[in-house]
């Protein structure tokens, strides 16, 4: 014979449909939006996993002034321990683009190839292989025309450039910007043909041995460092598992692997609580029953397992629903995402065991869990307690006195507070949650502008001409200074190091002023924030290819809040990097620089380059910024709507009886709704307040990864539009629970009562 | 002896609050009969009650059901214990609401290997026509004569009634007692009830009284009378 109690399951679904269609609507649209996410991102990262090997990724790349011999190539080669190829490029302002720049390759055969999403390779000389993301961005397809370097070339095929996943422009850059920098390849002969006034002499090799983990690859990397130092002027010198244009989007990819899954789990554990205390609510009052079901021989496992069947069958039910809705159509939308942000090889779909664990298998264990506990302390009572309905496992207290001074109305509230407690403590962790979510996703767009802001408001100049020697010029306004570049020491900072932007600058300088005398130096207050680093203190630096390091005392701090730098008189950088009194090899100019040739200047920074990174932010994360404020907000009303329902359910007998007594909706309302609302508007204060510190600690471990800093800042827009969109949402669950409180009969407090 | 109790002393709370419920209860009860408890409010005949089902546990003493000691059994030996011997009836039907009544009585079926005729039981207690409706659409004593039929129809052992009237009125009461003293007859279940009511114990084969938590009285009632010719 069946157990005839399932028969109760579903008049009890129906009965309770709208919760369990939310939860389990709530349950599909997080599973389908994670194991959609987990299908793309494993696809994604299993291609670029295997463009490793197929595609011949560098173990890392070196830039000299010089094109090198080939004997010192076979020197290196020897000495390193590295087979090397020349992989040159030239690097061109785009004519027919406004502020963007393309890095050109020519053909490759042997190392970093390249993929073909469409069209083909280029074949003749005004041909040209363009990156996807770029083309994309500036709607450039097959049979396109762009022109750079004097030259109109044709877009013969979108590619992908395996060393290119991510289009960091420079390896000391912030941020990548696929919207501004463009990468591509030509026909050997092509390359050939195109002017060499940018050309960069970049060496990739592979190591013979490879490396068998990250840090054999850095000891290899500085013994590397000191052979090509004895061949030639190192200009960069990037080993792979350093490079951000290969690093970083897998990196990327798997940080945000594992922030979905978690974000999964939170959901998960949230929404076990909640029926959990769904479940503790219902046995509380079926007591009765359950003291007789008991006494009638009735198991515990039985009990329990007739309480487990609806939520474990709810996210069942969900997350089939969801792993189909993932698999067929979100994971296509989030595969486009990730194309919208990084420059990935092509891909096919894999289904992978891995999502199905992380989104099905491991929900249903902590949803089990949870319930398990919960209803393993709850019918560990014995029959006798459940037909006294004495469920309170501690024997029963008196109840706290309150100061009969307070007005009998709040301390009624006080009252329904406490005795409820368990479901106010949940309503305080779901709002942490929704307004830690809603926080996050608000924080940014005022962060971006305030960073952008402060970035304009802080330009040194507004183009900074780095040059390749020392060339004069006339342009009214230049400014000579002394520019270098060194890195930071993890040893001493406990941070990845970082390059270190030194500025050497002149006395009376109309650009910047160096507050600190000679012998001391100004630091970026990027710096000072980033790093702790104060006035007084001696910062220690080394250079990243000698290996020599510098120690400096800081003197005072300058304005510069994005950019990790270093400012100080030019004659003591001269000095300390070992060249003449007089020298120096960068411009500030307010004015274009027009009678310098191209071919001496070596980069210009100006405000497009410096606010690349907040570019990059909005285009990555806008689109998810708005899924976290929209789940954020659903959560919200979800577990204070579910669990302030359970109070007026809980209270359903109270309430019939103060109407029978005379109280009015309103009053009623003031009773137990209130108590909710005052709940919920502390916790959405509290909550706030703990999700500033929580966020502030975030951020900064986030950014402290990243070159360059980006300071954490809640706007007050941030703190309106968090509480209010709080408010909002609660006062529509008022509305809900107002409803429920008006149809609670009045015969109800007559009914079933002992 | 079907039913012993033997020594049966137990007491709540602690130090000076500490109450003793049951000061050292002997009795024997055949199999069949129909055993009434009677005795005022606080007079130990629930506690004695829950005592037997296995429910509570004596602090001294033991049941002997069949020759089986049940303060020798764990947990889970007394769930079964009460699963395949004993039928519960209290004052509270607590039956289970979204359930209709046969389903309500299937749930007592579900735990016998060999249940009782859910439709006939359904005819012979008058609910067969109501057999359909939900517990909240039938009157107190058709919702209580349900709780008899869920506690009946695995044919128990011992049938355990704790103030199985207590919330009902004199007709309907007589009723459910006419019912359960047929039940007895019928198939033969031991009955023990308790009941503060007085006029009970003349339906009943043994009586035994209760007062602060001694057995004043356990007689034979020769002078048995059927439910209907109680009066109260």
């Amino acid at each position: 014979m069946k157990n005839p109690l399932n028969r109760r399951l579903p008049r009890e679904l129906k009965a309770d449909l709208p919760k369990y269609l939310i939860i389990f609507l709530f349950f599909v649209m997080t599973i389908s939006a994670v194991s959609g996410f987990l299908i793309s991102d494993n696809s994604l990262r299993k291609a670029n996993d295997e463009a490793f090997t197929e595609l011949k990724v560098e173990d890392g790349n070196y830039e000299f002034t010089e094109r090198s011999s080939p004997e010192d190539m076979e020197a290196i080669e020897q000495e390193g321990g590295i087979r090397i190829y020349e992989n040159f490029y030239k690097e061109e302002p785009v004519q027919s683009l406004e502020n963007s720049t393309f890095r050109v390759f020519g053909q490759r055969t042997e190392i970093d190839l390249v993929d073909v999403w469409e069209g083909s390779l280029p074949a003749a000389d005004n041909e040209l292989g363009i990156d996807r993301l770029f083309a994309k961005n500036h709607g450039l397809k097959v049979g396109s025309t762009i022109k750079f370097a004097d030259k109109e070339f044709t877009i013969s095929g979108i590619v992908a450039l395996s060393d290119y996943s991510c289009l960091f422009q420079n390896p000391s850059d912030m941020m990548f910007d696929n919207d501004k920098f463009g990468v591509g390849v030509l026909s050997a002969s092509g390359f050939e043909a195109l002017r060499d006034d940018h050309i960069h002499y970049s060496y990739s090799y592979f190591c013979s041995t490879r490396p068998a983990d990250d840090t054999a690859a850095k000891d290899a990397a500085e013994k590397l460092i000191g052979t090509l130092s004895a061949h030639g002027n190192v200009e960069r010198f990037i080993p792979a598992f350093s490079n951000q244009a290969i690093q970083f989007a897998p990196n990327d990819m798997k940080g945000d692997s594992m922030g979905i899954v978690i974000f999964l789990y939170v959901i998960i554990i949230i929404l076990a609580f909640v029926f959990s205390i769904t479940i503790s609510n219902t046995i509380t009052k079926e007591a009765g029953t359950i003291g007789t079901l008991r006494a009638s021989g009735y198991t515990r496992g039985e009990i329990l397992r007739h309480y487990m069947i609806l939520p474990m069958l709810t996210l069942t039910a969900g997350a089939v629903v969801g792993n189909l809705l993932g698999y067929t159509l979100l994971n296509d939308i989030f595969a486009a995402a990730y194309l919208n942000s990084y420059s990935l090889t092509t891909y096919e779909v894999v289904f992978t065991p891995d999502a199905f664990i992380k989104t099905t298998l491991i929900p249903f264990v902590l949803m089990f869990l949870i319930n398990l506990i919960m209803l393993v302390s709850k019918l560990r009572l014995s029959p006798l307690r459940f037909l006294r309905r004495d469920l309170k496992r501690k024997s029963r207290k008196k109840a706290f006195k309150l100061n009969t001074k307070i007005p009998i109305m709040i301390r009624f509230r006080l009252r329904v507070i406490f005795q409820n407690l368990p479901n106010y403590i949940m309503i305080f962790f779901g709002v942490l949650f929704a307004e830690f979510m809603i926080m996050f996703s608000l924080i940014f767009q005022p962060m971006l502008d305030t960073f952008q802001e402060n970035t304009t408001d802080n330009l040194l100049a507004a183009c900074q001409y780095v040059l390749k020697a020392p060339v004069p010029t006339q342009t009214e306004g230049a400014e000579a200074y002394t520019t270098s570049s060194l890195q930071t020491i993890k040893a001493e900072t406990g941070i990845k190091e970082e390059d270190v932007t030194i500025y050497g600058i002149g006395k009376d300088s109309k650009y910047v002023k160096v507050s600190s005398g000679k012998g001391k130096v100004d630091i970026s207050t990027a710096y000072h924030k980033k790093y702790g680093v104060d006035t007084g203190d001696t910062i220690k630096l080394k250079d990243q290819y000698s290996g020599k390091t510098y120690e400096l005392t800081v003197g005072g701090y300058y304005e510069y809040p994005a950019i990790i730098a270093v400012f100080m008189d030019q004659e003591d950088l001269n000095a300390l990097i070992g060249c003449d009194e007089g020298y120096f090899n960068a411009y500030f100019s307010n004015n274009t620089i027009e009678d310098i040739e191209e071919k001496y200047i070596a980069t210009r920074i100006t405000e497009t380059e410096l606010t690349k990174v907040s570019r990059q932010l909005v285009r990555s994360m806008g689109s998810m910024m708005i899924i976290f404020t929209v789940f954020g907000t659903i959560i919200f009303v979800l577990v204070i709507y579910l669990l302030a329902k359970i109070i007026i359910e809980k209270n359903t007998q109270s309430i019939s009886m103060t109407k029978i007594l005379g109280y009015n909706d309103g009053e009623i309302n003031s009773l137990y709704i209130h108590s909710t609302t005052i709940v919920t508007v502390l916790s959405l204060i509290i909550c706030l307040i703990i999700g500033d510190r929580t966020l502030a600690i975030v951020m900064f471990e986030v950014f402290k990864g990243y070159s360059g800093w980006f300071e954490y800042s809640l706007a007050p827009s941030v703190i309106f539009k968090v509480l209010g969109l709080g408010i909002v949402t609660y006062l529509a669950v008022v509305l809900l629970l107002s409803r429920k409180v008006k149809h609670i009969p009045l015969d109800e407090a007559l009914k079933n009562v002992e | 002896m079907f039913l012993e109790i033997n020594g049966i002393k137990k007491s709540f709370g602690e130090g000076e609050s500490r109450v003793e419920v049951l000061k050292g209860i002997d009795a024997q009860i055949e199999k069949g009969e129909f055993c009434v408890l009677l005795g005022p409010s606080g007079s130990g005949k629930s506690t004695l009650l829950n005592i037997i089902g296995g429910i509570d546990s004596a602090d001294e003493g033991y049941i002997s059901i069949n020759g089986e000691k049940t303060k020798d059994m764990n947990e889970k030996a007394l769930t079964l214990y009460r699963r395949k011997h004993l039928g519960y009836i209290f004052q509270m039907y607590n039956l289970i609401p979204n359930l209709n009544i046969k389903e309500n009585i299937e749930v007592g079926a579900y735990l016998s290997d060999s249940p009782l005729n859910v439709d006939e039981l359904l005819k012979a207690l008058g609910l067969y026509e109501h057999r359909h409706k939900l517990p909240n659409q039938l009157s107190g004593g058709q919702q209580q004569r349900t709780a008899i039929g869920r506690a009946v129809i695995k044919n128990p052992d011992i049938l355990l009634c704790d103030e199985p009237t207590g919330a009902l009125d004199y007709k309907t009461s007589k009723e459910i007692l006419a019912i359960i003293s047929d039940l007895n007859k019928k198939y033969g279940s031991t009955v023990v009830m308790v009941t503060h009511n007085d006029a009970i114990k003349n339906m009943a084969d043994r009586v035994i009284k209760l007062r602060d938590g001694v057995i004043r009285k356990n007689y034979i009632n020769d002078t048995k009378l059927t439910a209907e010719e109680l009066d109260w």
